[in-house]
């Protein structure tokens, strides 16, 4: 009977908490591969308008839920530790580098137009890429979705902007799998959304013009 | 009581051997990408892989009626209209088994990624390297026209 016990506890405590504790993805090192060559400077800001990292409810470096049996949720963090948007801009800065451009950051504080001009106007750069994160976690419970809303702008030195893309959605990116497996599927999609952000006809000639 | 431990029991060789049969097979297309006019084609090998994958891809792409070459160079020996590169995982279950294939087309000059298929299927759903290859290209090819995204 307390074996019966003891089997029955220690099953509802891997169905529960299974594999879904503790898993990071690391966006960091994603490589993305950009539509698109150029040259010259460019000034890279990625800002975080997460509405739950606004308020405090999570932490920048909250990057999805992994649930477990009951679909009970835990978080999931950058393998780096760093901020989702400090590992996005890394990825995406090391992007614009393959693609011919010599980047510099951007210090962004927050979402506010006025913020981000001023950065800008402060980096005193004459072309300026800044991605706004309003939406990006994935949720693994069956299936892996990803729910995101992003912004992509190309802006003048003073903060204007010259063209702009957005993206958002909710997509089902697959079967949900082990964390390495879940990790690089994560890294492969934003993979792919950057680089559609980028493949605009309108970005493009922002960026060549 | 004992029914209960009959029931359990159960439950656990099911969650087990259910796990055993999972599988995904899924294509993401660029909507402004036009598969249609793709016609030749270089597979880079992909580094770890010791299998000769590029050349099963590269015979694939050719059965479709494509013209493909392969080879261990990242870069196309001549031009092309796409390049592309791929990821196989295996995994040991009595024998070795291609468990996931990703697929992806790139621009040959950028190598924006354009187009990419995966196909994942656990032990039980196993099959040969030259099927998984087959369906990935099925599925990224299956509508071969302008912005087809499944």
């Amino acid at each position: 009977m307390r074996l019966l016990k003891l089997f029955c506890s220690s099953l509802l405590l891997v169905t529960i908490a299974g594999c879904a504790v503790g898993n990071e993805y690391d966006y960091q090192s994603a490589s993305v591969s950009l539509p698109l060559t150029g040259s010259g400077e460019l000034g890279v800001g990625v800002v975080d308008n997460r509405s739950y990292v606004l308020s405090g409810d999570k932490t920048p470096d909250f990057i999805g839920l992994q649930r477990g049996g009951f679909g009970n949720p835990f978080d999931v963090m950058t393998a780096s530790g760093n901020s989702l948007t400090q590992d996005m801009s890394t990825s995406l800065s090391d992007a614009l580098r393959d693609s011919g451009y010599n980047v510099s950051s951007l210090s962004i504080s927050s979402a506010d137009p006025a913020a981000i001009k001023s950065a800008v106007a402060a980096n005193g750069v004459l072309k300026n890429i800044v991605l706004t994160v309003t939406e990006w976690k994935t949720d693994i419970y069956m299936d892996m979705t990803l729910h995101f809303d992003l912004l992509l702008e190309v802006l003048s030195g003073q903060g204007d902007t010259i063209a702009s893309n957005k993206m958002q959605g909710e997509q089902k990116l697959g079967g949900a799998g082990m964390e390495k497996q879940n990790a690089s599927t994560a890294a492969a999609a934003f993979e792919t959304k950057i680089g559609r952000l980028f493949n605009d006809p309108k970005i493009i000639d922002a960026l060549h013009n | 009581m004992k029914r209960l431990l009959v029931f359990l029991q159960a439950g656990l060789v099911l969650a087990l051997t259910t796990g055993c049969v999972n599988t995904e097979l899924m294509a993401d297309i660029d909507p402004s990408a036009d598969l249609v006019g793709l016609d030749t084609f270089y597979v880079a090998k992909f580094e770890p892989d010791d299998r000769g994958i590029e050349a099963l891809i590269a015979a694939e792409l050719n059965a479709m009626g494509k013209t493909a070459t392969s080879g261990v160079d990242p870069k196309p020996p001549s031009p092309v209209d796409a390049v592309v590169t791929y990821q196989d995982k295996w995994m040991w279950d009595i024998t070795m088994y291609m468990i996931e294939l990703t697929v992806d087309l790139r621009d040959p000059e950028t190598n924006y990624k354009f187009a990419t298929g995966r196909s994942y299927r656990t032990s039980l759903a196993r099959k040969s390297p030259e099927e998984m290859i087959q369906e990935v290209l099925g599925e990224v090819f299956k509508g071969e026209s302008t912005g087809v995204v499944k």
